[in-house]
């Protein structure tokens, strides 16, 4: 067992009359990979807006590594290592797919004006350097050969794939990953799960949100099922997925996914 | 012939603008209304360095330039954090203050009278004093800026800017201080006016606040548009084609009262028809939303 490197405490937000999230309390251990499943309106997605900084919770806390982090802005999470993928994936649309995973790097000196205009050696050894680590994520999600492409031509599913390689350039020590698989051709799956696991492997803490019940029993170390904003079974995936009412959920499912 | 290189030097001072304001909106998609104000400040603090404390045009220009930016300050601290339609409103009632303030600080800036005689600049010595002199070192300080600009647009630092104006969600998400910059795009852009404030003043030795009205700010944005907003070369071509213009109007022999009315109908009407042909300008990257 890793120690426990993301955990949510009591944690509530509501909107108007609506609890997304009504008292939720996780743990994530480093070097696992845990699954959050659930119906539509779950509060997944707010969850993971909460653990971020996008939205203030109403109650509760989040702490990474024993440190409280609510109340910091997106910006600041994604600095201390919290990275996350978008369920509408959100490209930067008018540059070039290269440019999109260049961005991810953190702490780039070229990005203040005046190392920009002064520190021009320096700065364009990194880029090379930047770049040739880039495609090398881009040839992981096999978008290699589109590194010139603008990323908002791409279909949906190169744009999550992009998304996925610019967080991973990003080397973030937590990744939210909201519905990474859906929309992604099935031969690309596989190989987005083998990333996952390798992730975990060297130690990361990856938590997503998955519709895909093969996936989650593919990839999934731990799984919380949420119903209405709280935990309604946690466990090992077999186990929270044997469970009817689970199952239940899961089958409605179905018919509503494109 | 003086003529041509009065043309010259008009579309030097305006690529400058241009693209300068074209970091902001539309590099950074911040849609700012008061370009013509950081033009004003340059301009002003140019000439009253150089009258008032009598420096030379090139340390009061240098001068000038972290002065606006400082000032831009001002505007950007409280109204980048409002939502877009926001912050374009702060900006225009930021253009009007400013405007206001060279109109009635009659003391320092002696309102609608304006200063005349402000010195002729010059260069190792060399008074830049015909209008073919001036057209020379105006390319040149125009050149440098612009220059600047463009180291600036290709390195990490602008693609950050096209990042934030894509999506600023995601790029916040990716550990960027969006608020911070937004901020710094628009003081660059704000300090960098201050360069065509410099030049205008020293060529026209005379000044008021009339050159630094609203009118003028959306002259400036129609030169990015037309030209082609996020785009290095768009402003460069919109500003060209705008001041040259109504010089191509006065060569048809049309009369100047006529002329000047004729000019205002004639960049409505281009704005319009280019908005629907080529929304994003004739060299287009970025469609304002
Ligand atoms: N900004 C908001 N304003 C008002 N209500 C919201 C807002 N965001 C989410 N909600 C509501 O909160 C509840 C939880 O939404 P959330 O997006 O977290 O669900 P989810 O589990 O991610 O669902 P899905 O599987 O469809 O993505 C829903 O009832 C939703 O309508
Ligand atoms: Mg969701």
């Amino acid at each position: 067992m890793g120690e426990v490197a993301l955990e949510c405490r009591g944690l509530r937000k509501s909107f108007g009359g609506v609890h997304a999230v009504d008292g939720l309390d996780l743990s994530f251990e480093s070097g696992t990979v845990t699954a959050l499943v659930g119906p539509n309106g779950a509060g997944k997605t707010t969850l993971f807006h909460l653990i971020c900084g996008a939205l203030r919770c109403d109650n509760g806390d989040v702490l990474y590594r024993g440190r409280r982090i609510n109340g910091l802005p997106p910006w600041a999470t994604a600095r201390l290592g919290i990275g996350r993928l978008f369920q509408d994936v959100r490209v930067f649309g008018s540059l070039t797919v290269l440019e999109n995973l260049l961005v991810g790097f953190p702490d780039q000196e070229g990005e203040a004006p005046l190392v920009a205009l002064l520190g021009r050696g320096r700065v364009s050894r990194r880029e090379a350097d930047h770049k040739v680590k880039a495609l090398q994520w881009l040839g992981l999600v096999g978008l290699a050969d589109r590194s010139s492409a603008l990323a908002g031509s791409l279909s949906f599913g190169q744009q999550k794939l992009l998304a996925i390689a610019r967080l991973l350039a990003g080397g973030a020590d937590v990744l939210l990953l909201d519905e990474p698989t859906a929309g992604v051709h099935p031969t690309l799956v596989d190989r987005l799960l083998t990333v996952i696991r390798r992730l975990a492997g060297e130690g990361r803490t990856v938590i997503l949100i998955e519709h895909n019940t093969s996936v989650v029993l593919g990839v999934a170390d731990w799984v919380y099922f949420l119903d209405e904003g709280q935990v309604a079974s946690f466990g090992l995936p077999a186990e929270v997925l044997a469970d009817p009412s689970v199952r239940a959920a899961f089958a409605g499912l179905g018919g509503r996914r494109q | 012939m003086n003529y041509i290189w009065h043309i010259l030097v008009m579309i030097s001072i305006y690529a400058v603008l241009a693209a300068s304001l074209n970091l902001v909106a539309g590099y950074t998609g911040l849609l700012s209304l008061c370009h013509a104000a950081f033009y004003g400040i340059g301009a002003y603090a140019t000439t009253l360095l150089m009258m008032q404390m009598g420096l030379g045009f090139f340390p009061a220009m240098a001068l000038a330039v972290p002065l606006t930016a400082l000032l831009s300050l001002l505007i950007a601290i409280p109204s980048l954090r409002l939502r877009g339609d926001y912050f374009v409103l702060a900006t225009l009632g930021f253009q009007i203050i400013v405007f206001s303030l060279l109109y009635n600080c009659v003391r320092l800036t002696r309102g609608p009278y304006g200063i005349p005689g402000i010195p002729i600049p010059s260069l190792f010595g060399v008074p830049v004093d015909t209008v073919f002199k001036y057209f020379l070192f105006s390319t040149t300080i125009s050149t440098g800026a612009l220059a600047i600009l463009w180291l600036l647009i290709r390195s990490p630092f602008g693609r950050l800017l096209r990042a934030v104006r894509d999506d600023e969600v995601a790029a916040a998400a990716l550990g960027k201080n969006v608020p911070a910059v937004k901020t710094m795009a628009f003081a660059l852009g704000a300090g960098l006016a201050a360069i065509p404030g410099a030049m205008f003043a020293g060529y026209m030795r005379y000044i008021d606040p009339t050159s630094f009205t609203v009118g003028e700010t959306i002259f400036i944005l129609s030169a990015v548009v037309i030209g082609g907003a996020g785009s290095f070369w768009g402003p460069l071509v919109g500003s060209a084609f705008l001041v040259a213009l109504p010089e191509a109007l006065r060569l048809i022999q049309i009369p100047d009262a006529v002329a000047a009315n004729l000019r205002q109908v004639t960049y409505g009407l281009l704005l319009v028809v280019l908005m629907r042909i080529r929304p994003r300008g004739i060299m287009g990257e970025y469609e304002f939303k």
